[in-house]
């Protein structure tokens, strides 16, 4: 059960590989989200910033500085992961408001690779500065007896961010298909306007628990070499 | 939805290219701009800091040289002071020789002033005192006084001095026997007398004065003998007295 979709119509097989709306969607994405970067970054200028170049900038420093809050001394090295996951998500959330598309969020497949890229981010992050021997050593701390809760926490804390993100995606969506159903044409107009609201917020929650993930990784070696 | 393996894998690619491609069109570009406008914010903080270094150095140099200025201008004041004081004092002094001098003059001025309204107060005064006795005499003037003063003119003519019984002896000579004697009044017999023999006596030889009257004189007699006059009336004495003090006393 589900909307229509407009790109459904495009998808295609490519050998054995099956390109559906989701993929189709998230290209469609990814080119507008370029497009975008490179038109608002083809003129920049020191000396006279235009009020796009100045609504840019702003927005970069505020996901550096939140960025900076968490992480302090990290910022640089993780904007590029966690600003695209916040645009992403939120672009891609956002999209599902858009007559014939439907958030590419709301797709399992999407939102549990993005969960193990995150998984993924975290111990690449940690083993990129403080090296794998020192890295997994963490997992034995402060007792090798919480090294299986250690990995279950680490493997439900990812299960969570791929659920969360693709239920609250899927169900409000869905909310609003079966309010049009009962209601009428203009009854999913609060709906829809929920749905910006939220949109904004789980892209907000996944990119902060993907930073606070990879913060503490960071943190936690930190602390394991002051102990040292 | 159902869970899609291949959509999976691509989404995980296509999560990836999306960080290449904002981190090469987006995040790169800006934070560049961002940290070119941070390098030019300090760079002009640093030159607005290096221009305020030399305007604080402007400024103290100028403050010293203010300072300069202020104890120069302080010392010429004192030395302009110092040059008035002393022209002050020059100027009061000849000041004050120029108003001795003044004074002096002054005083000189006011003493001439003095002893001529004193001469001319005397002088008045003698005017008044001659104008009273001349119509004090002419109202006692008459026969008696007219007689007493013929014979103080023959007492005089008996005890002039050497040099002038000379004089009067070569008058006499010289007159031969012109020689009058005026009275005021009518000489009597014994008076006459006595003029002739005094007037012979001292000519040496006997003489023949001619007497007469003239009512101007007063009272009183007039010898008149060539040149030499002699006066014993009181319009002669009276004018004699006038002019006299008329002319200095």
């Amino acid at each position: 059960m589900g909307k229509p979709e407009l790109l459904e119509l495009l998808a295609f097989h490519l050998g054995p590989l099956h390109i559906g709306a989701t993929v189709l969607t998230t290209w469609l994405l990814m080119a507008v989200l370029t497009g975008l970067a490179g038109f608002g970054t083809r003129n920049l200028s020191v000396q006279t910033p235009s009020s796009l170049q100045t609504a840019l900038e702003g927005a970069v420093l505020a996901l550096q500085s939140a960025i900076a809050d968490a992480a302090p001394g990290h910022a640089a090295q993780l904007l590029p992961f966690i600003g695209t996951l916040w645009l992403f998500i939120a672009a891609a959330n956002l999209m599902g408001l858009a007559p014939g598309l439907r958030s590419p969020t709301g797709d399992l497949s999407l939102t549990v690779a993005l969960a193990l890229l995150v998984f993924v981010s975290v111990h690449w992050f940690g083993i990129r500065i403080d090296g794998l021997r020192a890295y997994l050593r963490h997992y034995l701390d402060p007792n090798p007896i919480l090294l299986p809760f250690h990995l279950l926490g680490e493997i439900t804390r990812t299960l969570a961010l791929a659920v969360r993100l693709f239920g609250n995606m899927m169900s409000l969506e869905m909310a609003a298909l079966l309010v049009l159903l009962v209601a009428g044409f203009l009854a999913p107009v609060p709906i829809l306007m929920l749905h910006i609201v939220e949109a904004l917020v789980q892209a907000y929650i996944f990119g902060m628990l993907a930073l606070v993930y990879v913060a503490g990784s960071l943190q936690s070696h930190e602390l394991s070499k002051r102990t040292d | 939805m159902a869970f899609d393996w291949t959509t999976f894998a691509l989404e995980g690619i296509n999560f990836l290219v999306l960080v290449w491609l904002l981190k090469r069109f987006f995040y790169r570009p800006v934070l560049a701009v961002i940290e070119a406008r941070r390098a030019e914010t300090a760079k002009t903080i640093a030159d607005a800091e290096a221009v305020r270094g030399a305007a604080e150095g402007l400024k103290s140099e100028y403050q010293k040289r203010l300072a300069d200025v202020d104890q120069e201008r302080a010392a010429a004041k004192s030395r302009l002071d110092e040059e008035i004081a002393a022209g002050r004092v020059l100027r009061l002094a000849a000041l004050e020789a120029e108003l001795a001098t003044e004074r002096k003059r002054r005083e000189t001025l006011e003493a001439r002033e003095r002893s001529e309204r004193e001469a001319a107060l005397e002088r008045r005064a003698i005017g008044i005192a001659a104008r009273f006795a001349t119509r004090l005499l002419e109202k006692v003037a008459g026969p008696a006084l007219d007689a007493k003063l013929a014979d103080l003119a023959l007492s005089d003519l008996d005890n002039q001095p050497a040099e002038k019984l000379e004089a009067l002896r070569a008058a006499l000579r010289e007159a031969g026997g012109s020689i009058k004697v005026v009275s005021a009044y009518p000489l009597d017999a014994a008076r006459q007398a006595a003029f002739t023999q005094s007037l012979g006596k001292l000519a040496g030889r006997t003489l023949a004065p001619e007497f007469s009257e003239d009512a101007l004189l007063e009272a009183g007699v007039c010898v008149m003998a060539g040149s030499w006059v002699l006066m014993a009336n009181l319009r002669d004495e009276l004018n004699f007295f006038s002019e006299t003090f008329d002319h200095g006393g």
